[in-house]
């Protein structure tokens, strides 16, 4: 099968517009962690212990990242950052995966990692420029009863693949299959994922950046001044920064 | 071998191996090995394969924030927070989404245990991935455990039986409340390390003292234009941190309104004072001085006649002595009196000092000055919650130093113990421990084989939270009065049962007035007694004609609220007629630096065993899997320490080993250690990781009873030696500098 | 060594040794591709021929299929339902294991025959939904004892339908060929 490579279709700046977004308000994320947890529950992410994590292993497909500005006492703490996979338009993992296992998906807009192509070149790692994709280097056991709380709608990793965050695409899936049995479309806010759902400050807001109407897209108009993040990499990512303050 | 294995030779051999592979496990129908046991009778409203979801909350912390639960064919899968319950609007933290690892943890108690105190509860091994290691194992029956719970109800004098439990104000606690008030045993004692931490005894205090009336203060942070909080760590763990995290979302919100101002006053930058917009590093034990000083500016710049209050602090005086600029002050003091809407908190480790009560009641005074009172972004007293009259604070730590004197005088026989693990959470200086040993009987009713569990006599393990029965009493945090239900989301995983139920069969067993005390047939029953009352109350966010409608309605929702506002507004009439003291706080101990223990954010008194709370990084210093001393790098420098550098700590207390972080955040005369860490027990999680920095706090109590945690000077020595820590950082910023060799 | 072994296998008995080995492996093969074709043992030799005789339907049995991911074995209750008033379940022995489990309480535990692996997230409701028959993928039930599985569940198997489906419509094709469709 040939392969269509449709570089040049991919536009900077403005005329690309994704499906699905997320914008993030820095100003009043807190920093608490409940996102990372959520999305660990969500997502069947394993912890790797405190070895592994000392050695960048951890699996976090959201991480809070806080940079320090200054020197006592004029040290400031820069606004907690959320970062999670940008859902780039132009990907810059996908194209250097020789397995095909991270693809763009055309219907949903996606960065998708396919875990069963996947053979763990970690290639698509090293080219993330937001270094947020995240490798199986063991199989990291789940001592008994733990696996009890997995979540049956998304695949269990094993050793040797690389795994990031998904949009929830389980949840867009799941509210997408419940919007067509009753007949009607999906209804903006109707379903979120999991980090949004739990923030206590509502810091995160997920929905169709396609429907000027979703609360998404209104909040990007209000704040006007969103910023995404190393645009200048054209890689047309899906998820917006108010720095705010 | 290899030398002589030609190329050739390599692909033959490789070419055999690749057909023996692919035809043993290509055909292996391996995925056939699975069963499949469909329920004998499936429960109503269930599909396989669709999630069935139910309200309860959660027992993570004292808050009591409403949990939705999904579950699937029995098991619990995901928590997210209870949309309709007011105090968290659907929201949840970190430990609440972690509860499923306590429900599904690889160390519970599974059954009633007849224990030696000191014996194991189950292998050291701290693999934390090996499975083969087991639990001890029950070794005895609910009919001889619930006998054995009658027995010590009727062979002890009423008056040396004593319970000992958690902060949350449960339905477990109203029910041994009506039986020591029927029988005479002591009244329930309730405590936690986060009620010391948060300084709650020394809160209601300075409120009565202020306004006449005992009561948690509730600031309206959200509706606030300015917000000063004094050491008050509400973005983390204080009082109710989901709430208060939505008030700040609120305070920052800049759409439909100006966006609100914060600014933090503390000698360590807490991941809440790194929000704050101003972070005023003052010398511990001035923020008394600073708060009655910004008061009187106030007073000053808005042109009214400098109270009583104020009338003692100099500005100047205050300025020089915490650090902070004249000038600063003045522009604090303008930022405050100029605006509309601000608040002043106190809390936190501002109030574990000397002087703790001091400076609750001056921060207290700096609100009546623009006399917020009542007012949107202003103070008010918490609802009461529905079936409650009065506000019941849990235990000071004086209160419980008091009751550890008791055991010490031999007038507790039989110990009670739901809730609370004190021998991991009071100070070992309070000698909670030695203080145990005169005491024929301890029965702990623990759900995890902590430190506590380990000294007991029997272990009767109660379920887990989301396996049980109840209600709890929202203390803070909520506009209306809310009762928070809960019900179990799965049947209980193991042979465990509600110490509800064990001391209700225990108190019939016991006959005579314990019989009369508790006369129900089991917990459900009791809490029927207990929550049906509400159905005659006006204003419930719903309504039911009869008992078993509002029950199940009760479940459904996961409780039952007020719709109106049942905030009380503090009487503020005297407050800025008294006089206040601007003293500064003693510091306990020999020593250049301050001692300042935090609750760690992300793990707080009971997560340590849950293992991806361990994995998620501190927010601030991204820390993982441990503990760490935060330190200035100046400092660290002056004392020849390198990041990971092990030093000792040591103070009136005790001596503690820790690894070094270079934190530039906090005052070079100032370290401080999370609490969180440094179980000698707790399952193979939280076990022998870290260290407890209530080891290094003695036995100084503020003027409320609180304890002075914060109030103590420590020697820091170098040992020579490194503690590599676990670090999210490493990665993002330094590549290459990971845990050990690479550096 | 490696040399010495070759040279030893062109010898006769090496020879004999390497058709040995050749027809130890070529029989477990076909050993293991005959296994892979039985269906598996069961605990009740459920007769779908027989019930489907009787006119009842499968959702009736498996009605998760039209609501959700899973069509789902059915519960005891279920079965009891109609067997507790048939006289044949106190007395036949093929019948026992049923009597047996709802008087004990213990579940039957029923292999499953038609399965997808774990990283395929796999929704009956959306292909009931989209018209496809049960038979299309599990088999015409009605001539069959035991459950037995008439497809392997590949991937190959999937898109065949898929695209053929979606037809000429683009945007359905994107859909349904997409990774994300069903793997996550």
């Amino acid at each position: 099968m040939a392969i269509e490579l449709k570089v040049s279709e991919v536009k900077m700046g403005e005329a690309y517009v994704g499906k699905w977004g997320m914008v993030i308000d820095q100003d009043m994320c807190t920093g608490c962690q409940a996102c990372v947890a959520a999305c660990a529950m969500e997502n069947n992410l394993s912890f790797v212990g405190e070895t592994d994590s000392g050695y960048g292993r951890s699996m976090h497909w959201i991480r809070i990242e806080r940079f320090w500005e200054g020197s006592y006492p004029e040290v400031k703490m820069t606004p907690n950052q959320p970062m999670l996979c940008q859902q780039c338009g132009a990907a810059t993992c996908e194209p250097v995966c020789p397995a095909f296992a991270t693809v763009h998906s055309q219907a949903e807009q996606l960065n998708l990692q396919v875990y069963n192509r996947c053979v763990g070149t970690r290639y698509c790692a090293n080219n993330c420029p937001y270094q947020v994709r995240s490798f199986n280097w063991r199989d990291y056991k789940r001592p008994e009863p733990l696996p009890n709380q997995l979540n049956p709608d998304v695949t269990v990793r094993r050793r040797g693949v690389m795994e990031k965050c998904t949009f929830c695409i389980q949840r867009i899936h799941k509210a997408q299959d419940k919007a067509k049995s009753e007949g009607r479309e999906v209804v903006d806010g109707e379903f979120t994922t999991a980090c949004a759902q739990a923030c206590p400050a509502s810091a995160i807001t997920f929905g169709r950046v396609d429907n000027p109407d979703s609360l998404v897209s209104q909040l990007a108009r209000v704040h006007g001044h969103g910023v995404k993040h190393l645009e200048e990499l054209g890689t047309l990512p899906n998820v917006t920064y108010f720095k705010g303050g | 071998m290899s030398d002589k294995l030609s190329r050739r030779d390599f692909l033959k051999l490789a070419g055999v191996g690749a057909v023996t592979t692919a035809i043993l496990t290509g055909c292996g129908p391996a995925s056939r090995l699975v069963k499949r046991e469909p329920y004998l009778q499936m429960p109503e409203y269930t599909y396989n394969g669709l999630s069935t979801y139910y309200a309860t909350t959660c027992r993570e912390c004292a808050a009591g924030c409403g949990l939705i639960i999904r579950t699937s064919q029995g098991r619990a899968l995901k928590t997210e927070g209870n949309a309709n319950n007011p105090l968290n609007l659907g929201k949840t933290c970190a430990r609440g989404q972690a509860t499923l690892q306590g429900l599904y943890n690889p160390n519970r108690v599974r059954g009633p245990i007849k224990h030696t105190r000191g014996e194991r509860l189950y292998d050291t091994a701290t693999d934390p991935f090996n499975d083969d290691f087991a639990d001890a194992k029950s070794n005895m029956d609910w009919a001889a455990a619930t006998q054995t719970v009658a027995d010590a109800l009727k062979n002890n004098k009423p008056e040396e039986i004593a319970f000992l439990m958690g902060m949350a104000p449960d339905h477990l606690f109203d029910l041994v409340t009506d039986l020591a008030n029927a029988t005479g045993i002591q009244s329930p004692v309730r405590f936690g390390a986060l009620s010391m931490f948060e300084s709650r005894a020394t809160l209601s205090k300075a409120s009565e003292n202020l306004f006449g009336q005992t009561g948690l203060p509730l600031f309206d942070v959200g509706g606030a234009q300015v917000v000063f909080s004094f050491g008050a760590n509400f973005l983390e763990t204080w009082l109710s941190p989901v709430s208060y995290t939505r008030g700040f979302s609120a305070l920052r919100e800049a759409q439909t309104k100006q966006r609100g101002k914060f600014v933090q006053f503390e000698s360590r930058m807490s991941s809440t004072a790194g929000k704050a917009d101003e972070w005023m590093p003052l010398r511990p034990g001035t923020e008394a001085m600073v708060a009655l000083a910004i008061g009187r500016l106030v007073s000053e710049i808005r042109g009214i006649p400098v109270p009583r209050a104020f009338s003692d602090i100099d500005p100047l005086d205050a300025a020089s002595k915490s650090g902070i600029k004249l000038e600063m002050l003045n522009h604090l003091a303008e930022m405050f009196a100029n605006s509309t809407g601000a608040l002043a908190i106190p809390g936190g480790a501002a109030l574990g000092q000397s002087n703790g009560l001091a400076v609750a009641e001056a921060v207290l005074a700096l609100n009546a000055v623009v006399n917020n009172f009542g007012k949107p972004g202003g103070v008010f007293f918490s609802a009461l919650a529905p079936n409650q009259t009065e506000y019941q604070g849990p235990a000071s730590a004086k209160e419980v130093g008091e009751f550890v004197q008791k055991m010490i005088d031999g007038k507790i026989k039989v110990l009670f113990v739901h809730g609370v693990n004190p021998f991991f959470e009071l100070p070992i200086s309070l000698q909670f421990g030695g203080a145990t040993k005169n005491i024929p009987q301890i029965i702990s009713f623990a759900t995890f084989p902590d430190e506590t569990a380990l000294e007991a006599d029997y272990i009767f393990p109660d379920h887990h939270g989301l396996e049980s029965w109840g209600y709890q009493r929202v203390a803070t945090g909520s506009v209306g009065s809310v009762l928070s239900g809960a019900q179990p989301v799965v049947s209980p995983f193991y042979d465990t049962r509600a110490t509800a139920d064990v001391l209700i069969a225990a108190a019939q067993l016991a006959g005579g007035k314990f019989a009369a005390a508790l006369p129900f047939k089991d917990e459900v029953e009791f809490l029927h007694s207990k929550v049906t009352p509400l159905i005659n109350e006006a204003d419930g966010f719903f309504s039911a004609p009869d008992v078993n409608t509002f029950m199940a309605y009760f479940q459904q929702f996961g409780g039952w609220w007020k719709t109106t506002d049942g905030r009380s507004i503090p009487n503020s009439a005297d407050v800025l007629n008294r006089s206040l003291s601007s003293a500064e706080a003693e510091f306990a101990g020999e020593g250049e630096f301050f001692f300042v223990p935090f609750v760690s954010p992300t793990l707080a008194e009971a997560g340590a065993n849950k293992p991806w709370l361990q994995e998620l990084p501190d927010p601030t210093t991204t820390v993982m899997w441990n503990t760490w001393v935060e330190m200035n790098p100046v400092t660290a420098e002056e004392l020849g320490l390198e990041d990971d550098d092990l030093v000792s700590i040591t103070s009136e207390a005790g001596v503690l080993e820790v690894p070094v972080y270079r934190y530039p955040a906090i005052r070079p005369d100032t370290i401080a250690i999370p609490f969180g860490q440094g179980h000698t027990a707790y399952g193979r999680y939280a076990e022998k990781r870290g260290v407890n920095p209530t080891d290094l706090i003695g036995q100084n109590f503020n003027e409320a009873g609180d304890l002075a945690f914060a109030g103590m000077k420590v020697k820091i020595k170098k040992i020579g030696k490194k503690k590599p820590l676990s670090r999210l950082e490493s990665i993002m910023g330094v590549y290459g500098v990971g845990l050990g060799e690479e550096k | 060594m490696i040399k010495r072994f070759f040279d030893w296998l062109k010898k006769p008995l090496g020879l004999i040794a390497v058709g040995i080995t050749f027809l130890a492996l070529f029989s477990l093969a076909a050993y293991g591709i005959s296994l892979s074709q039985q269906p598996p043992a069961q605990p009740v030799q459920f007769p779908h021929r027989i019930h489907i005789g009787f006119g009842i339907q499968c959702l009736y049995c498996h009605p998760g299929a039209a609501k959700g991911p899973s069509a789902g074995i059915p519960a005891e209750a279920r079965c009891w339902g109609c067997h507790n008033q048939i006289v044949k379940t106190q007395t036949s022995l093929l019948l026992k294991p049923l009597k047996d489990s709802v008087i004990s309480g213990k579940p039957l535990q029923w292999v499953p025959v038609a399965q997808v692996p774990d990283f395929v997230q796999f929704n009956h409701r959306a292909h009931i939904a989209a018209g496809q028959n049960c038979e299309n993928c599990h088999g015409d039930m009605s001539k069959m004892t035991v459950a037995e599985n008439p497809q392997i569940f590949n991937m190959g198997f999937c898109l065949k339908c898929h695209t053929k489906v979606a037809g000429e419509n683009h945007d359905l094709l994107v859909k349904l060929t997409d990774c994300g469709t069903c793997h996550y």
